[in-house]
């Protein structure tokens, strides 16, 4: 497979037009028809439909489109580093995380990032996923780390980088720290705190559990979460891996299966800078266990 | 000491029979394509990629061959067989390589870790890159998709691609190794469509040795 035989597939995706991908690609239309046909024998058959007034992408071709977009960037990036390091001297790196996702685990792939670049500054956002969604499609987000749901929009490459578990937060002398597992019927009678940008892990209890269970609402993300339980306010469900550095003590929850997947999200097809693509990147290759 | 060839066959032998229909196909098909037609020649630049290390830095290829010789070699992960004997080689031959002043990388499309699990596995003092999505692999002409039949063949023995590397576009490097000058100029090229055979290390160490000749 050779980088033009993707960049003038892509070109025939976007415009579906074999006369205006060759203009495109600045290549003449026999040219650009042979290297499709050689990219359609090497990824085992047609990625285009040719009907005399209509061109559209096959199956295998939608298939294969969103990797060959990924493919083709990362190819890009490899051939161009040598020009884009004088240009990004302002470069920015917009994080979004997700309702109790936690910057710890992605801190030491940002060090990375800056240990090549002295200038570029790191911005986090925290907000439900659909708001960081909206905000990567408008460009005022280049990534996000959030829950994997079903109605992120299509528009958004994802890639799951880490599950966990579903933690009850609790004071460290509270009578259920002792306990190495705590069950549901063991929260009868405490106060769960339900936050409104703390995952919806007690929302989902509530909702599996019905009414045996109290819950106490309030607006906050998780280090309030946290500064309530010390308080002991009630008791909190959160996601493994926080930080909490307090007299606090996290237990899992035996059941049910609170748990869930974390996904890194960026909009498909968007020129990115090498910053940008490099934490993407070093988030995506390293381990989380 | 016996060479890699010899580990090599060695595996080769216990192949069962339909592992072996299944990949002498693949080759075969990939042979008709004139697939080395497509892979990055002798007198080529090399693109000057930066990737994830296996610990999770950021290794700019420019910075290691500016140093010396860098030597590149492209493997499918720690669950084919022959990548590991050829990972145990490398690891056998690094002290050599260290000696004519040259880096060896290897890299692998592999993600979530597998990179560092393997340079673990293998006592591997060298730099395991992980080339997420193929870009440097397809800057280099090495990747190919892998055929259905040999993709249902690796499922059935547990090893899943789309896992594996974060995105199930089932894309894998043919076996290819490259000597890079200082300049970032290709002085050195293996390349096989059959992925049971690989450099030799000693033929490694003469390419670094001509290099230094000339």
């Amino acid at each position: 497979m050779e980088v033009s035989q993707v960049r003038y597939f892509l070109a025939l995706c976007h415009t579906l037009n074999f006369t205006r991908a060759a203009e495109i690609c600045n290549v003449s239309q026999p040219a650009l028809s042979r290297a499709i046909q050689r990219l359609e024998a090497e990824l085992g058959g047609a990625l285009i439909y040719r009907e005399r007034n209509l061109t559209q992408l096959t199956d295998l071709g939608r298939t294969m489109r969103p990797h060959l977009e990924a493919m083709v960037v990362a190819a890009e990036a490899a051939q161009a580093v040598a020009r884009s390091r004088h240009t990004e001297e302002h470069a920015l790196l917009r994080i979004g995380l997700g309702p109790a996702v936690s910057s710890a685990r992605i801190a030491s792939a940002i060090g990375s990032v800056t240990r090549r670049n002295a200038h570029l500054i790191v911005q986090f956002d925290e907000g439900s996923t659909a708001s960081l969604a909206e905000a990567m499609l408008a460009d005022r987000l280049d990534c996000a780390l959030v829950p994997d749901q079903t109605d992120l929009p299509e528009r958004l490459h994802r890639w799951p980088l880490y599950g966990e578990n579903c933690m009850v937060v609790l004071p460290a002398e509270h009578r259920l720290a002792a306990k190495a597992v705590i069950a549901v019927d063991d929260l009868v009678g405490e106060t769960l705190l339900i936050g409104d940008r703390c995952g919806d892990f007690a929302e989902r209890l509530i909702l599996a559990c019905g009414e045996k269970l109290n819950g106490q609402r309030f607006g906050g993300s998780w280090p309030q979460m946290l500064d309530l339980v010390t308080a002991k306010v009630g008791l909190a469900l959160l996601p493994e891996g926080l930080v909490a550095g307090r007299a606090l003590a996290f237990r899992p929850l035996a059941e049910p299966d609170l748990g869930r997947t974390i996904v890194i999200a960026m909009v498909a097809g968007r020129p990115q800078s090498d910053a940008v693509l490099n934490f993407v990147k070093l988030c995506r290759a390293a381990s989380f266990a | 000491m016996p060479e890699l060839g010899d580990h090599l066959a060695a595996q080769r032998a216990q192949q069962a029979q339909e592992v072996r229909a299944a990949y002498e196909a693949m080759i075969r098909e990939l042979a008709e394509r004139d697939f080395e037609d497509e892979i990055l020649p002798v007198g080529a630049r090399f693109p000057d990629a930066v990737l994830p290390s296996a610990e999770g830095g950021l290794v700019a290829l420019a910075e290691l061959r500016a140093s010396g010789p860098l030597i590149v070699t492209f493997f499918r992960g720690e669950w084919c067989p022959y990548c590991r004997l050829t990972l145990d080689a490398l690891a056998a031959a690094q002290p050599g390589f260290e000696a004519a002043g040259a880096h060896l990388v290897a890299i692998t499309p592999e993600t979530g870790g597998l990179a560092l699990e393997a340079r673990r596995k293998h006592h591997a003092r060298f730099e395991i890159l992980s080339d997420v999505d193929c870009g440097l692999g397809l800057a280099c002409g090495v990747i190919f998709r892998t055929p259905e039949v040999y993709r249902s063949l690796l499922l059935r023995f547990g090893t899943d691609l789309a896992k594996r590397h974060g995105n199930d576009a089932w894309f894998l490097p043919i076996p290819c190794t490259f000597v890079v000058d200082a300049a970032g100029v290709v002085r050195w090229r293996f390349a096989s469509l059959d992925f049971t055979t690989r450099a030799e290390p000693d033929d490694v160490m003469a390419a670094l040795a001509a290099l230094r000749t000339t």
